[in-house]
């Protein structure tokens, strides 16, 4: 499979957002709040991530009762390690520009 | 749009369902991911906007190739987007017109086709089905229709709140039974419910009808051989059971302790009951106390007899082990078995040795379809067969003497006695077995673990991380407010009574432990004076039960040994 490429905008907020969460594991619903991202784009992002092997996923218990389990997802290894290479790439941007 | 919040959150659910069917098969892990969010989406309206972003990206997800896009499927997503456009017309006409209301339990009354009906018992039997949601949070997903039997008591007019008997495995039939079910009354003016649980029985679905007796000898295979083998080629026929189950359109995620306690609740509702009584009985507990946990107001009484708890669980060959030390130490101390039977542990630890070494050939009857009628008992045969007979407290007679006649190289009614445990164990579904462990119990999607025995490796730890992702786990009523006697015996090789102790402190206060010397699984079914507590507690939840004959049981009367039994000690 081609593997795409991960440098969209959406994905970089995406992969931002997991490094703001300090490795925590983070649900659908809260990503797409901390990114701006509608379901519709988000999902699509997360899968692709999962198969590429940036991103790990498990059912996370209910906290309370009568609610059904929540898919979690955070970081792999390659995952962390791409999202701080572009946050660097980001960081390195800002400041090429701040001095250009 | 002028719809009320409900029915937005309805619609909601539906274009959320309809998200799961587009991605369903290998995506249907991310649909349930969608699904499952959009509980926690307080807002109505933003909950509409995150379903209406579910099918987007369902859609987008199936025609961006991602698991395989044939030009079958071009057509299929074509038919499939027009379907969409129809379904959220009329998703907005039902909303116009209020006709979103979900499935109500119902009993359909059918004729009681069921074995062993005596004349008289017949005109207490009333039989029927009640179909249940496959999926409890989108009940517009399909149903499953359940067979239940309802035994009126012999004293009418009965009591109104009945006992409903929840059965073990997972995958143990039991409307079958009805016939044996009504000669013991759990409580005498009391009716009696009988419910196949989803899976099991004449209860829908068949998880894998024509491969349930291939994952039978599959274990079996593993019983008597040990082998990575052996694992293999279970692994391959769980996969293949799988497989068929999933191409005649079941998602296993519809599986599990939760929603079977959710189908005994819509099965009460159905009935018209406010309250009832629980009897659950090993696997049975599981989902007797998620039902306590989940549903408490509706339960009158629980008695659990011999819990097989949620994990985290010991491995079971510790439990095992504890359980034939018991054996063995009550034999050293019998006079009639130490006599015969002297030093039975050290006795069995040479049985296996010698087995391993040398397995003993012996015939077996043509059911069990071996070669020539021949098999091997092997060491690793020979544990799960006395793990097997710890079981049955009407086995005891005989475990010493099985024992000693394989330590002396003897296999005289060894074949007949695996027949009967073969048997035993072909009752019970095993697709559906495995569907239900695989959704509730977490070890068993670990390796195998370090130590582990061949009573370890026939569980499905090779099998599950293949089935299906874990489910939501099955709940222990820590605390319940509910009347609750649990019932251990003394040498259940499942649920010794340390564990099941251990359990109902857990529980609370509410929980009354009795422990029955001299028996193993299923205490009330091997002791009159366990049928006897139980009758008396359902009848009176609040009082102490009077436990007294449990110091009054009748010793294990063992048989000898044969007099021309051969001697090698």
């Amino acid at each position: 499979m081609t593997r795409k490429a991960n440098n969209s905008r959406q994905t970089r907020a995406l992969l931002a957002a997991f490094l703001g969460g300090a490795g925590a594991w983070r649900h659908g619903y809260d990503l797409s709040k901390a990114t701006g991202l509608k379901s519709g784009t988000l999902y699509p992002l997360l899968m692709r991530l999962s198969e590429q092997g940036l991103l790990e996923s498990r059912w996370q218990e209910a906290e309370r009762r009568g609610l059904p389990p929540r898919h979690v997802y955070r970081l792999t290894s390659s995952g962390l390690a791409l999202a701080r290479e572009q946050e660097l790439g980001a960081v390195s941007a800002e400041r090429a520009g701040a001095f250009a | 749009m002028n719809a009320m919040p409900g029915e937005l959150r309805r619609l909601a659910v539906k274009l959320v369902s309809h998200a799961s069917r587009v991605l369903s098969g290998p995506g249907s892990r991310w649909a349930d991911a969608m699904r499952n969010e959009l509980d926690y989406i307080e807002d109505d309206s933003a909950a509409l906007r995150w379903a209406l972003g579910c099918v987007l990206a369902s859609y987008r997800t199936r025609l961006a190739g991602r698991w395989g896009f044939t030009a079958r499927t071009v057509w299929r997503h074509a038919a499939a987007s027009c379907a969409l456009v129809f379904f959220v017309g009329f998703a907005f006409l039902q909303i116009a017109v209020g006709q979103t209301e979900p499935p109500r339990p119902l009993f359909t009354e059918t004729a009681c086709d069921l074995p062993n009906v005596t004349p008289e018992l017949r005109p207490r039997l009333r039989c029927g089905t009640v179909d249940v949601p496959r999926n409890y949070e989108h009940p517009d997903a399909g149903s499953f229709k359940l067979a239940v039997v309802i035994i009126k008591s012999e004293q009418q007019p009965s009591s109104p709140e009945p006992v409903v008997y929840i059965s073990g495995g997972p995958g143990n039939p039991l409307t079958v039974y009805a016939a044996y079910q009504s000669k013991v009354p759990y409580a005498p003016h009391r009716d009696l419910i009988l419910v196949d649980q989803r899976g099991t029985g004449r209860s829908e679905p068949s998880i894998c009808p024509d491969l349930d007796r291939k994952l039978l000898y599959a274990n079996f295979a593993i019983a008597t051989s040990n082998s990575e083998a052996a694992l293999s080629a279970r692994r391959a026929d769980y996969a293949a059971c799988r497989d068929q189950a999933v191409s005649r359109g079941l998602d296993l995620a519809d599986f599990g302790t939760r929603v079977t306690a959710q189908d005994f609740d819509w099965v009460r509702r159905a009935l018209g009951l406010k309250r009832w009584n629980i009897y659950g009985e090993s696997y049975g507990t599981t989902v007797a106390m998620t039902l306590m946990a989940l549903y408490p107001g509706t339960v009158r009484s629980a008695v659990l007899d011999s819990i097989y708890p949620p994990d985290p669980v010991p491995l079971w060959s510790s439990i095992v082990s504890e359980a034939r030390d018991a054996f063995f130490a009550h034999c050293a101390q019998d006079e009639a078995c130490s006599t015969s039977f002297p030093n039975l542990a050290e006795t069995y630890r040479e049985t296996l040795t010698r087995l391993d070494r040398n397995p003993i050939v012996v015939t077996v009857p043509p059911r069990l379809r071996q070669p020539n009628d021949r098999m091997r008992i092997t060491a690793s045969l020979f544990e799960v067969g006395v793990t097997q007979l710890l079981y049955y407290a009407n086995g005891y007679p005989i475990l010493p003497r099985m024992i000693q006649a394989l330590h002396d190289g003897n296999g005289d009614g060894a074949g007949k006695l695996v027949a009967v445990l073969f048997a035993a164990a072909a009752v019970e579904n095993r697709g559906t077995n495995a569907a239900v462990e695989c959704r509730d119990r977490p070890h068993l999607h670990a390796k195998v673990p370090e130590g582990a025995r061949v009573v370890d490796r026939i569980q499905l730890y090779n099998v599950c991380n293949d089935w299906v992702e874990l489910g939501p786990r099955p709940l222990v009523p820590i605390g319940t407010a509910i009347p609750t006697l649990v019932l251990g015996g003394q040498f259940d090789p499942v649920a010794g009574p340390t564990l099941s102790r251990h359990i109902a402190e857990m529980m609370g206060g509410r929980a009354r432990f009795v422990e029955f010397p001299l028996i193993g699984h299923n205490v009330r079914h091997f002791s009159p004076c366990g049928a006897r507590i139980v009758a008396a507690f359902i009848d009176h939840p609040e009082q102490e039960p009077d436990t007294s004959c449990t110091d009054r049981v009748a010793p294990i009367r063992f048989l000898p040994e044969p007099p021309d039994a051969p001697r090698d000690r």
